[in-house]
């Protein structure tokens, strides 16, 4: 008998999710190191924050569905039709949250998820550091969408569009057929934003795991020949964890931006000039001020024309201009809009008191904060709202953001 | 060009070129006493023994009915065509299809800015003097890449010869004319850079090289004079030409084509909640034990009538979230006409399934609904199509 059990931790960041029962072997921490042993340089993983950033964290055992318990429950609703349950749209890191945070207090609620994507869970923040840390494409899925259907007893339909919402009739509509709902989570995320001066068929969008394995697949070993240059534009949090991730491999990249430094918005200039002095051992040659005119091919490389006739060439453009909320299904139902789907700061509600929604897509005070922490406790504070029980409100807090260029990392506390 | 500056100064009511609401109120009065009058009296001949209601049709037409998506001289009013084929629809859903066809075809004639298909003869349809059809299927399956073309033309002196079958065409006769699109084969000789194009014209039914063929039965939609029509090198010249190349011109027309249609699902949905509240008062104590009531599908049916309209202000419009949402209206209105019809016979029981019972009957017109070009799944395929991100080249 062990004096204590093992206990878990989660990332405040991330998400992910410490057990001292299988250690961090990658961070040297054997197999049953305490959350107390662990020495306070170490990182997380995933992303990189302190061991200060964690928090203890308690799973809720996934309640299963049994043939018995099934039974039982059908005897409760008497001549009433079968429960339409929750329908979630998307399956990035909030869609299957929000699967998880219903499962944990219901087992028996229907829980739907319709994704345009294959739905397979995996790690968004790890696509900008997979080079660096030698993750292989193929072991960026960390479970396949039918498993995680499977254990969380969730109909998926993938490769599915959500096309529009029939709110009098609580129904989805789908390109696999129409979805009748009690409730229904928005959990779609954002898109790369479509600038004509960076045209999508000239243009990588790296905004989900499908594109990144294209980009990779295509891009090659580091090292071959012809060199494959990159260039990216925008020098955000995306564009340069991107750019310092490829170039720590060793191919050549060019890094775009409208403003003369890097990470403009997040970083102060002090800061910046420090990150511009960590690459400058790198193949990384960033360039300010530049505002691009558009993009053309010729054979297999990418010209790219600035404003002031500046030309840059190379092999793959990727753009990394920002995120926007589509707005097809919100407004469809009639949802307050507010540079994402408006929701309510303490309560996460919408207009609709059937419909929710979290994660990338929502917008408190006009302000959109795509992070990965506040996902799990969005999704908590829904689950309870759907179960008809009061929470504490939600607190909006900003995370601290690790900015995950591995030749100089930051973590900025906003 | 000359017809259409004709066109003008026969303008009749110069200055009430735009339809007012009073002139809209009384067309869809007239039409809804055609509806309930003389169509609901042989809905069921319509249905059974197949008669064509070619008188129906042409007092739809002198009501204004056929012209109200027209712009001949004034605006065009998509929200009144709809309104209107609803009303007929809504009574027998053979008729409003025939509707349809004859207001696409309209739309064909109208947009192709070929004199010899607009000015008097445009007028004569508009009116229902002279009747017409659509024969688009097909493309529209080609392009969304689901069959292939059936109809090939060659180029020849002044025009093209145009050979194939289209299966069926409905609301035909001697004295009719459909739209249809042929492939253009490509001579050996000619330059191969080109893959090819098609183009769009107007067949009559009397012309030289065209032939109807009987039909095998429908399970309904029996009297809408549906013909397979075999063309054997019939000539398209100048005068017969709508579009060439035509793709560019049914992307133009694709969204009001489709629109169109819903007049026919919002129709076929209304008439069998219409016959759900007959029964209310004998069988409403064993009805309630029913999912769809009639009381739920009206709100719906409100709804979707009321997003139908929406996009009917813009259907010129050619953008993307457009196209999106009138293709799921459309699936929307085929897929509540499904549910309402059968929720109707359910409502009736016994005497709903009498096959003199229009009850069953819009079962079998809102399978209709849901099959006709664009079918359901057709619809979902370009929904899909239209949201998927452009591949990276």
């Amino acid at each position: 008998m062990t004096a204590q059990a093992w206990r878990t931790f989660i990332c405040r960041a991330c998400g992910w999710i410490y057990d001292e029962a299988l250690g961090d072997a990658d961070g040297g921490l054997p197999p049953g190191t305490r959350f107390e042993d662990i020495p306070d340089d170490w990182a997380c993983p995933l992303c990189g924050v302190s061991k200060a950033d964690f928090e203890p964290c308690e799973p809720l055992p996934v309640l299963r569905r049994t043939s018995a318990s099934a039974a039982a429950s059908a005897g409760h609703a008497r001549g009433g039709r079968r429960d339409a349950g929750v329908v979630i749209v998307g399956a990035g890191r909030a869609g299957w949250q929000m699967a998880q945070s219903l499962r944990e207090h219901d087992a028996h609620l229907p829980i739907t998820i319709v994704t345009a994507c294959p739905g397979n869970v995996y790690d968004k923040p790890l696509l900008s550091v997979a080079l660096a840390k030698g993750i292989a494409p193929a072991s960026l899925v960390r479970e396949s969408a039918e498993q995680a259907a499977a254990r969380l007893g969730v109909r998926l339909l993938a490769r599915t569009q959500a096309i529009s919402v029939s709110v009098g009739a609580r129904a989805l509509r789908t390109t696999r057929g129409t979805l009748r709902y009690r409730h229904l989570v928005l959990a779609h995320g954002a898109d790369p934003i479509d600038l004509p001066n960076l045209p999508p068929a000239l243009c990588w969008r790296i905004n989900h795991l499908d594109a990144y394995l294209n980009f990779r697949d295509r891009l090659g070993e580091p090292g071959a020949l012809p060199p494959q240059r990159v260039l990216i534009a925008g020098a955000g949090l995306v564009g340069c964890e991107l750019a310092n991730d490829l170039a720590l491999a060793g191919y050549p990249v060019t890094l775009l931006d409208l403003c003369e430094r890097p990470l403009s918005s997040l970083l102060t200039e002090a800061q910046s000039n420090e990150l511009l002095a960590a690459w400058r051992d790198l193949p990384l040659t960033f360039v300010g001020g530049v505002d691009i005119t558009g993009v053309r091919a010729s054979g297999s490389s990418r010209t790219v024309s600035a404003q002031d006739g500046r030309q840059f060439e190379a092999e793959h453009v990727i753009a990394a201009v920002g995120l926007r909320t589509p707005s097809r299904l919100a407004q469809s139902a009639g949802l307050s809009w507010n540079n994402g789907i408006a929701v309510d700061p303490l309560t996460l509600h919408t207009d609709v008191a059937t419909i929710h929604a979290l994660g990338d897509c929502i917008s408190i005070g006009g302000e959109a904060l795509r992070f990965i922490e506040p996902i799990a406790r969005q999704a908590r504070q829904i689950a309870a709202t759907i179960r008809g029980e009061t929470s504490e409100p939600y607190v909006r807090a900003a995370p601290p953001v690790r900015v995950k260029t591995g030749s100089k990392g930051f973590t900025v506390v906003r | 060009m000359a017809a259409v500056l004709t066109d003008s100064t026969l303008e009749p009511l110069a200055g009430q070129v735009t339809p007012t609401a009073a002139i809209k109120a009384s067309m869809l009065e007239k039409v809804r006493a055609i509806a309930v009058g003389d169509l609901a009296a042989m809905a069921d001949a319509i249905d059974r023994q197949g008669t064509y209601p070619k008188a129906v049709l042409k007092q739809l037409g002198a009501a204004g009915a056929l012209s109200a998506h027209l712009r001949l001289d004034g605006q065009h009013d998509y929200v009144a065509a709809i309104q209107a084929m609803a009303e007929v629809s809504r009574v027998c859903g053979a008729t409003g299809f025939m509707v349809w066809c004859h207001d696409a075809c309209g739309l064909y004639m109208e947009e192709s800015g070929n004199p010899a298909l607009m000015g008097q003869a445009l007028r004569d349809h508009a009116s229902g003097h002279t009747l017409g059809a659509t024969g688009l299927s097909n493309p529209m399956k080609t392009f969304a890449g689901i069959e292939t073309f059936l109809l090939h033309a060659r180029k020849v002196e002044g025009g093209y010869r145009v050979n194939g079958t289209l299966p069926w065409v409905s609301n035909l006769g001697p004295d009719h004319y459909f739209g249809a699109v042929a492939t253009v084969e490509n001579t050996d000789s000619a330059t191969s850079e080109a893959s090819g194009h098609e183009i769009m014209f107007i067949v009559r039914c009397d012309a030289e090289g065209v032939e109807l063929r009987n039909c095998p039965s429908f399970s309904a939609m029996e009297g809408t004079n549906t013909w397979a029509v075999r063309l054997t090198d019939h000539f398209i010249g100048a005068d017969t030409l709508v579009a060439d190349p035509a793709r560019p011109y049914i992307g133009r027309v694709r969204a009001a084509f489709i629109l169109l249609q819903c007049g026919m699902g919002l129709g076929v949905t209304q008439g069998a909640i219409d016959s759900m509240w007959d029964v209310e008062r004998a069988l409403g104590h064993v009805n309630e034990f029913l999912d769809e009531r009639p009381d739920e599908l009206q709100a719906e049916l409100d709804a979707l009538t009321e997003r139908t309209m929406r996009l009917a202000r813009t259907p010129f419009a050619t953008d993307t979230e457009y196209l999106i949402d009138v293709c799921d209206t459309r699936a929307h209105a085929a897929e509540l006409a499904l549910r309402a019809a059968q929720s109707a016979l359910l409502h009736h029981g016994a005497r709903g399934y009498l096959m003199s019972s229009a009850v069953q009957r819009r079962v079998r017109e809102s399978h209709f609904v849901a099959i006709v070009t664009p079918a359901i799944k057709h619809l979902r395929k370009e929904i899909a199509r239209l949201s998927a991100t452009v591949a990276q080249a």
